[in-house]
């Protein structure tokens, strides 16, 4: 008698279960499919709105001619002259610097995991990583950037975009995420660093020519393939965006991936948890 | 009693297990596969790979869905011919974008990170690992005429069609289907021009 309830037991139990996970996976699934799916048809949409256009493709056709004429060939001799594993430490170094941006983000989000994970990684990085040259936190405990900013901070709280921006030099944009960079401005430790203006300007030049050195032609790649390249770049700047700030699925974490090996790294080993 | 149960639940295994074929990961990974082979050759021209390409992935495709999601409400006042030619067109337009990112990527190893059914659709998710880059790639597929077939793929949350559909759409809307198809035309000649 008492093994009959218990397989009873474990009957109900299993389709409860079963239940709650199909239900979860019915509601990511078709999330993640999205509308591009369904059987209706699908209606026109529009991405982002873009009252300012011809302002916008302006701007534009300026950055693009700055991007192939000065940018990039800048960058291409940069890229000569300083070998790859010294360009993706100056990577790691801007990035690494960025970290407090980062972390007061995910705890405006009420992200604790996110805001973990960038302490986690500014520790390591700036310790073991010297100075947040190197990357130890990702490549040898497997622990991602969470990538936060103040734009998707609004964003969680339902702010949309308002409307697409291209802005000089930094390029596509929207009034919501803009006006995140600007207060992000503020969370730069380089801002407090006493530098004279020139100074600021000429290492936000050295962080952007580093990171062009390391892109694989993107831009180009783009500009090639597409018809109208600023409109393919506007759906996918709103895309990338909403992508942004809803739950990343790729989220690779400390406390929930497989991604300790190396016990030394491991902080939940540390305090014994 | 315990026999009885038993059974049932090994039953119940063996009937999930089997639910699973054909599977569309398996699908996915045959596609990218057969494309990289392609890309890794040294004895044949860009041009030759890319004829080699095209044969390859159309049968993956579900060019027919694709295109039609594409246009979206000018699906509808388009003529047959209209259809016929822009799905042709399409078709050559994603191969190449396909080509060239996977020429970028290049070499670059794939993960198969999880692939989840529901029906009649499915969603692959991998993750393409490129000098130090790790880039999530998704696609979206549809069981059809007997085989799972890919209908979108998105690139770090960049859904290809709804990128072409909001591209296009404004320029149908602005200058009409026939010359969005010119446009087309004339792209498909310049991206088949070696780089």
């Amino acid at each position: 008698m008492p093994l009959r309830i218990f397989t009873l037991l474990c009957a109900v139990y299993f389709i409860l279960i079963g239940t709650v996970f199909a239900g979860d996976f019915d509601a990511d699934f078709d999330a993640d499919f999205d509308d591009t799916f369904s059987d209706d048809d699908p209606a026109s949409e529009i991405l982002i709105a873009d009252p300012l256009e011809p302002f916008n493709r302006g701007v534009f056709w300026i950055n693009d001619k700055l991007y192939f004429y000065v940018l990039k060939p800048v960058a291409k001799g940069y890229r000569l002259v300083i070998p790859r594993p010294a360009r993706v430490s100056v990577g790691n170094f801007f990035s690494n610097l960025a970290s407090p941006i980062r972390a007061a983000n995910s705890l405006l989000q009420w992200n604790f995991r996110g805001f973990g994970t960038e302490v986690y990684r500014f520790v390591i990085n700036t310790t073991f990583g010297i100075g947040g040259l190197f990357d130890p936190a990702k490549s040898v405990a497997g622990v991602n950037k969470s990538s936060e900013d103040f734009g998707q901070t609004l964003g969680y709280y339902h702010i949309g975009p308002g409307f697409y921006l291209v802005l000089p030099i930094v390029g596509p944009s929207s009034l919501r995420d803009a006006a995140g960079s600007f207060v992000d401005s503020y969370g730069d430790p380089l801002r407090y660093a006493d530098l004279s203006t020139k100074e600021y300007l000429a290492i936000k030049l050295l962080d952007a020519v580093n990171r062009l050195s390391l892109d694989q032609d993107t831009y180009e790649g783009i500009v090639a393939d597409s018809l109208d390249p600023y409109l393919f770049i506007r759906s996918a700047y709103a895309q990338l965006r909403k992508a942004q700030i809803g739950d990343s699925t790729y989220d690779m974490n400390m406390f929930e991936a497989p991604v300790f090996d190396n016990q030394l790294l491991d902080p939940i080993d540390w305090f014994g948890l | 009693m315990k026999k009885i149960i038993l059974s049932g639940l090994l039953a119940l295994l063996f009937a999930t297990s089997s639910f699973a074929l054909p599977q569309p990961q398996i699908r996915v990974k045959q596609m990218v596969d057969s494309v990289l082979d392609v890309l890794k050759r040294t004895d044949i021209s860009d041009a030759e790979k890319q004829v080699l390409v095209s044969g390859r992935m159309q049968s993956y495709l579900d060019m027919k869905s694709i295109s039609r999601r594409t246009l979206g409400p000018y699906w509808d006042g388009a003529t047959e011919e209209q259809r016929e030619r822009f799905a042709l067109l399409l078709v050559q337009i994603l191969e190449g974008t396909y080509l060239h990112r996977m020429d970028d990527y290049g070499g670059g190893a794939t993960d198969y990170l999880k692939q989840r059914v529901k029906g009649h659709k499915a969603i692959v998710d991998t993750l393409v690992h490129s000098e130090g880059l790790e880039i999530p790639v998704q696609y979206k597929m549809v069981y059809e005429d007997g085989d799972w077939q890919i209908f979108d793929l998105v690139l770090e949350g960049i859904s290809l069609v709804k990128n072409y559909r909001a591209s296009y759409g404004e320029i149908i809307r602005r200058k009409g289907l026939d010359e969005l198809l010119t446009m087309m035309d004339d792209k498909i000649v310049e991206m088949k021009k070696p780089r």
